[in-house]
């Protein structure tokens, strides 16, 4: 009985709208050209790697400016297994690889800055950190190509037609970025979750209810580096190459980005983010192509900054923000109407 | 009377101000103590220096016997301190619920039936059980505040100024239920409204400019006006 009392409160109207869109995603690819194809896989798997910044920032109110270390090793390392040995065997390695890799670094990165004082004096160790795990690869060419990078050789025949398609690139993608999002909302929604909750909150609250917090910090960060890295490996599969711009601050402000245009604290706010980030970028330079004589198209960065600044502006809180702010103020219109 | 809490020549700081200059008390096994004193005496610095959250730079601190100075607050807490700080130290994102799951160390029959009690204490907060926090009332904050401190097995409880900004009949109702729950559990009060107190306390310290100066029963506090008058203004 209690069964089915739980059953009917689940809301249908959400469930209708959020199985209509599953199935607008599982239709689309069919419909696509390569590029679009390409660009929906990485908004995906972009997702994925705003959602490991929310762990931290929206979730611990941690900035970490070095996530890209995470999600540069982890197109490194599917470049490098699958370029040792091209089949689905290789891929599950170096996600292993990575996950050992990401739970390492992210707890030595702990031990690191939790011992700095303060939100600002962490982002800038983070920071430094970064740029010389970035300046150690660009040298390391042996290994890492160097600028120049490494290609993923793909050989069709061996590996499955998941990797090898756009098509199944963009299923392998999209999956890949629902079963993170239902892990990663596993985890929010867990003790250990909203113990991270109270510590954003108010972090002294947390520990005069007896938990050590530095520890929580900890594990929010191996948490957010493994999705961090788990998402490089998904994204060298796509874009077939991996280079040490991946491991830079610009990688590290992506993931920033995603989760300030799309919200933090939701999760959901990283997917739209990412689509929103992706897109725009993708739009911008479209738009120079088609109009090649009007000279302000030959600048994308400037309506990008300018898109970013005006939203900070006008939704500080993100899309998410905005929309969870535009539902409370039309529940308040309709209880005000009925009045 | 076995000593449950004892602070001896206490002295700590905030950044660069000394607060404490030697606050010393002792409360013992199911005593409910008030401490007293006007604004900026210290009383609120010296239950965070009880906790840990503020630093201890000389004196002891014991409970139960064993010395608290200078550990985390983390640990002290487990120790067995239940703390309602001034701010009720709420977590407004997270549901009623979920205030009392986070404030639990397990989740065993006693605890689920100290929840029970703290939920029979405060039927306000059976109502709001599945909302969120910062939908309540400051009363009900207060409420929230309190039974998130008793659910587990703690062996004193420190209130830090449940009265403040409450209206009367609040104060009234959270001056039953600190009396019912004096009756199992050790109590220190810091508190402003000397009504309050006087329900509550059973014995009483006097802090001003950030040391003890008079102790004694609270009865005879009750009739001593000049006393009242010097320290707390009344």
């Amino acid at each position: 009985m209690d069964k089915l009392k739980a059953i009917g409160t689940i809301n249908i109207r959400k469930t209708a709208a959020l199985a209509a869109l599953l199935a607008l995603f599982l239709i689309i690819p069919h419909y696509m050209r390569n590029a679009q194809l390409i660009m929906f896989s990485r908004v995906f798997i972009l997702a994925v790697y705003g959602m490991s910044y929310d762990i931290l920032r929206g979730y611990t109110g941690f900035i970490n400016l070095g996530q890209a270390i995470f999600f540069g090793s982890g197109v490194y390392l599917g470049v490098i297994f699958l370029n040792m040995q091209n089949n689905l065997g290789s891929f599950v390695l170096a996600l292993g690889a990575v996950i050992l890799f990401s739970a390492a670094g992210g707890f030595l990165l702990s031990r690191i800055v939790l011992r700095t004082g303060g939100v600002v004096a962490a982002a800038m160790v983070t920071l430094a950190i970064g740029e010389i795990v970035r300046n150690i690869a660009e040298r390391w060419r042996s290994v890492t190509g160097g600028q120049d990078g490494l290609p993923l050789r793909f050989s069709r025949v061996a590996l499955d037609p998941l990797f090898s398609t756009r098509v199944g690139g963009y299923y392998f993608s999209l999956a890949f970025m629902l079963v993170m999002l239902l892990i990663l909302r596993a985890f929010i929604l867990s003790p250990t979750g909203r113990v991270l909750m109270s510590i954003r909150e108010n972090e002294q609250r947390a520990r005069f209810l007896g938990y050590q917090t530095n520890r929580y910090k900890t594990i929010a960060l191996i948490v957010s580096s493994i999705a961090a890295g788990l998402s490089g490996v998904f994204f060298a599969v796509i874009a077939r190459f991996a280079n040490t711009d991946y491991l830079s601050i610009q990688y590290t402000l992506n993931a920033l980005l995603i989760t300030l245009v799309g919200g933090t604290g939701t999760l959901y706010g990283a997917i739209i983010g990412s689509f929103f980030v992706t897109w725009i970028q993708t739009f911008l330079l479209d738009l120079n192509r088609s109009f090649p004589g009007f000279t302000l198209f030959r600048y994308p960065m400037l309506f990008v900054g300018s898109f970013y600044i005006l939203l900070v502006m006008f939704m500080p809180s993100g899309i998410m923000g905005g929309i969870y702010r535009l539902a409370d103020w039309y529940r308040s219109w309709k209880t005000k109407r009925v009045t | 009377m076995d000593q449950l809490l004892k602070a001896q020549d206490v002295v700590s700081y905030i950044g660069p101000y000394t607060i404490l200059h030697g606050v010393s008390l002792e409360v013992g096994h199911g005593e409910a103590v008030a401490i007293l004193g006007r604004n900026g005496a210290g009383k609120t610095t010296f239950l965070k220096t009880v906790m840990g959250l503020v630093k201890t730079r000389s004196g002891i601190l014991e409970l139960d016997g064993k010395s608290v100075t200078g550990m985390e607050p983390h640990l002290i807490q487990r120790m067995g301190i239940g703390y309602v700080p001034e701010d009720y130290g709420i977590f407004d994102l997270l549901t009623v619920e979920e205030n009392f799951r986070i404030a639990m160390w397990k989740e065993d029959k006693e605890t689920l039936e100290r929840r029970d009690y703290v939920l029979d204490l405060f039927p306000d907060l059976k109502l709001a059980y599945k909302r969120f926090a910062r939908n309540l009332s400051g009363g009900q904050r207060q409420m929230l505040s309190i039974g998130r401190a008793l659910v587990n097995d703690n062996k004193i409880l420190l209130v830090d100024e449940p009265s403040k900004g409450l209206a009367p009949v609040i104060i009234e109702s959270l001056a039953q239920a600190l009396i019912e729950i004096r009756s199992h559990t050790t109590v220190l009060l810091v508190e402003q409204n000397f009504a309050l107190a006087c329900a509550v306390g059973q014995r009483f310290y006097i802090i001003n400019e950030g040391r003890t100066v008079e102790s004694g029963l609270m009865e005879d506090l009750v009739k001593d006006k000049e006393l009242q008058a010097l320290h707390l203004g009344i």
